[in-house]
């Protein structure tokens, strides 16, 4: 049986704790409520935490026991009468502390605030636990791999049967430059945009533009990844690659790159127009004041101002691009490979990464494993990426406020 | 460049006229900022606009060098003419006027750039200089000229921003000076700055008469009557009373002037 009855319970209980808390406060008062330290329905917060908070630490502690099998099956119902009991006691405790002194305002703001730090921390401890299961993984991965030819090795040819060559060389060449390609596009068309919503668009223009422009930021990366496959891998094919001679494969560097690149528009003109919007109004005065011309207070004043914050942006927008996997699924095939040639096939670290996992594997193989070392080292570069961005963006914040 | 023996010669000679507003009225959509304001700005003479907050007179100094454009709803009616020509007029462009029309602003507001490069800023988009050598030479006499030369010409390549507030203020009328406007707006250049920085810019004012115009808008009596010649007196968008500032300040015509400087309004 679940232990869904005795949540179920505990919450009852702690609305009764509520109930109760509330009245006895109101009678210990008597006519004028004011003699109380805290207000009537501070204590009836405080029965019902002290009531709730025991029963469900009791409940989250013997799901986590039995998930780790050290809880048998048959001693689930003694959970939940022990979270029961623990209730009632809470409930029963809380009511007695209720008097004139008692400040039950400060324990309820007390058990809030536990309650804000412990979910923060989980979101810290997910963290740090994906962390280290890529850590542990990697680390068998390395145990039945040679380090260096994973690091340094430009073959990437996994075969089942073992004796596979695993160079993450060629990966990370695609990787590097469909990101770049991406940001080639997205770079100069999203700053260009950001200009002009925040230093020429009329607030009338501003105010439909924008969010089409944020509408793009919508779409899954599944529907980018179609639009790649059916409607610009086989135009570029037709159009470039066929008639130039530099290959017949639909699927390319450049398809992804370019439908990558439009993903990221709104990403980098969002941030930029913050960035932008962000330069005090007083600089752009002072420009226009000495009579510059709107284009040359954006180029000399408001650009150079923002420049840290827009290249925090691009590295943003950069680890994003490293990270993204459907769009290059579908737009630039799975041929590890490595070629100045963008309209031939290539791809990605998250990929293989995907095709490394999918079907039937043994956990213990290094063509499983080296799935591990491959996110571990893609963790390491955005992550890079990001701490040099969030550095950048934050010393230009500080630099205006 | 800046003679001291002329200051005594301007205060007694009549100036010319620079500046003739006729019938100015300004709108902030449908609101109506200022009213019908006459004026006339002479040349070589510091003219100070005061009045209460919120009375128009910094919306006014903002229509002389067409600032106001800047903002999208605001509308200027009326003629404002700048040595005969109207420079509301289609074929003036906003651009240029603001060249021959400096601004100094509220908050000393240096750009992210080097000193120098604050100050060369103006000569490098109008090609002022024809070399780097004159173009030092524009610089080192702007920063004389904002009386600010001998605290930074050992460090004119750091920031502009990392001065102190009043150096920052005369940094940006140095970058103004720079450009060798015939006007210089200043719309309430000290008061963002402690007694002792406003001093040293009082005085620069003084000295930046012998070469231009200056209109200064601001909020303390006292600094309008020890800067200026010419005062304005604006009340609720009107041009309640203009003359020289030794007369309004002590024989006021209007009424509400001498409650203002009496300080029983504002």
């Amino acid at each position: 049986m679940p232990l869904s009855w005795a949540l179920f319970a505990s919450l009852l209980l702690a609305t009764a704790g509520f109930l109760v808390g509330r009245s006895r406060a109101f009678a210990v008062a008597g006519a004028d409520s004011r003699v109380l330290h805290s207000r009537p329905t501070y204590h009836g917060y405080s029965v019902a935490l002290t009531a709730l908070l025991p029963a469900l630490a009791i409940l989250a502690i013997g799901t986590i026991l039995r998930l780790m099998d050290m809880v048998p099956d048959a001693a689930v119902p003694v959970v939940g009468i022990l979270a029961l009991l623990a209730a009632v006691a809470g409930l029963g405790w809380g009511v007695t502390r209720i008097g004139r002194g008692f400040q039950a305002r400060n324990a309820v703001e007390r058990m809030v605030l536990g309650l804000l730090m412990l979910c923060s921390l989980i979101a810290i401890v997910t963290t740090v636990g994906i962390v280290l299961s890529l850590v542990f993984e990697t680390g068998r991965f390395f145990q039945v791999y040679d380090w260096k030819t994973f690091f340094f090795g430009t073959e990437w040819t996994p075969r089942f049967q073992g004796n596979s060559e695993l160079g993450i060389v060629p990966l990370l060449w695609g990787t590097m430059y469909i990101s770049l390609i991406a940001l080639l596009v997205a770079v100069p068309i999203g700053l260009f945009a950001a200009i002009y919503m925040s230093e020429y668009a009329t607030p009338r223009i501003r105010s439909l533009a924008k969010p089409a422009i944020e509408v793009l930021a919508g779409i899954p990366t599944i529907v980018y990844g179609l639009f790649a496959l059916i409607t610009v891998g086989p135009m570029l094919r037709d159009y470039f690659a066929e008639p130039l001679g530099l290959g017949s494969s639909g699927s390319s560097v450049l398809t992804a790159g370019l439908v990558m690149g439009i993903m990221l528009i709104p990403f980098v003109s969002s941030l930029s127009d913050d960035i932008i919007n962000a330069v005090p109004q007083s600089l752009r005065d002072g420009a226009l004041g000495l009579g510059s011309t709107p284009s040359e207070t954006v180029r000399q004043v408001v650009l150079p101002a923002a420049l840290p914050g827009i290249v925090g942006a691009i590295l943003l927008a950069a680890s994003r691009a490293i990270g993204e996997t459907m769009i290059v699924v579908l737009g630039a095939g799975a041929a590890a490979q490595m070629s100045l040639n963008p309209l031939e096939a290539m791809t990605t670290i998250t990929v293989k990464i995907v095709s490394q996992l999918t079907g039937d594997s043994d956990f213990n193989s290094p063509e499983t494993l080296v799935a591990f070392a491959l996110g571990l080292t893609l963790f390491v570069i955005t992550l890079g990426l990001n701490i040099v961005a969030l550095y950048i963006v934050r010393k230009y914040r500080e630099q205006y406020e | 460049m800046y003679d001291t023996s002329r200051r005594v010669e301007n205060a007694v000679t009549p100036n010319d006229i620079k500046i003739q507003a006729r019938n100015v009225q300004v709108y902030y959509g449908d609101k109506q900022a200022l009213k019908d304001v006459d004026v006339d700005i002479q040349d070589k003479t510091v003219t100070a606009f005061i009045g209460p907050s919120g009375c128009g007179k910094s919306t006014f100094l903002r229509c002389i060098n067409r600032m106001n454009d800047t903002i999208p709803i605001a509308r200027v009616e009326g003629e404002i003419l700048l040595d005969g020509e109207d420079v509301y007029d289609r074929r003036v462009d906003p651009v240029q006027l603001r060249a021959k029309v400096g601004m100094v602003f509220q908050k000393p507001n240096p750009f992210p750039k080097s000193i120098y490069d604050n100050v060369a800023y103006g000569p490098r988009i109008h090609g002022l200089a024809r070399n780097r050598a004159e173009l030092d030479g524009i610089v080192e006499r702007a920063l004389r000229g904002a009386a600010l030369w001998n605290e930074v010409k050992d460090r004119l390549a750091e920031p502009g921003t990392g001065l102190s507030g009043g150096q920052q203020q005369r940094l940006c009328i140095a970058r103004a000076v720079a450009t060798s406007p015939e006007v210089l707006l200043m719309d309430e250049p000290c008061s963002a700055l402690d007694p002792i920085a406003t001093a040293q810019i009082e005085e620069l004012i003084e000295e930046l008469r012998t070469t231009f115009s200056v209109v200064i808008v601001t909020h303390s009596m006292q600094q309008a009557a020890r800067v200026s010649q010419k005062t304005a007196f604006f009340h609720l968008g009107n041009l309640v009373e203009y003359g020289d500032t030794d007369d309004i300040f002590t024989k006021p015509r209007d009424s509400r002037t001498e409650a203002y400087i009496s300080g029983r309004i504002g």
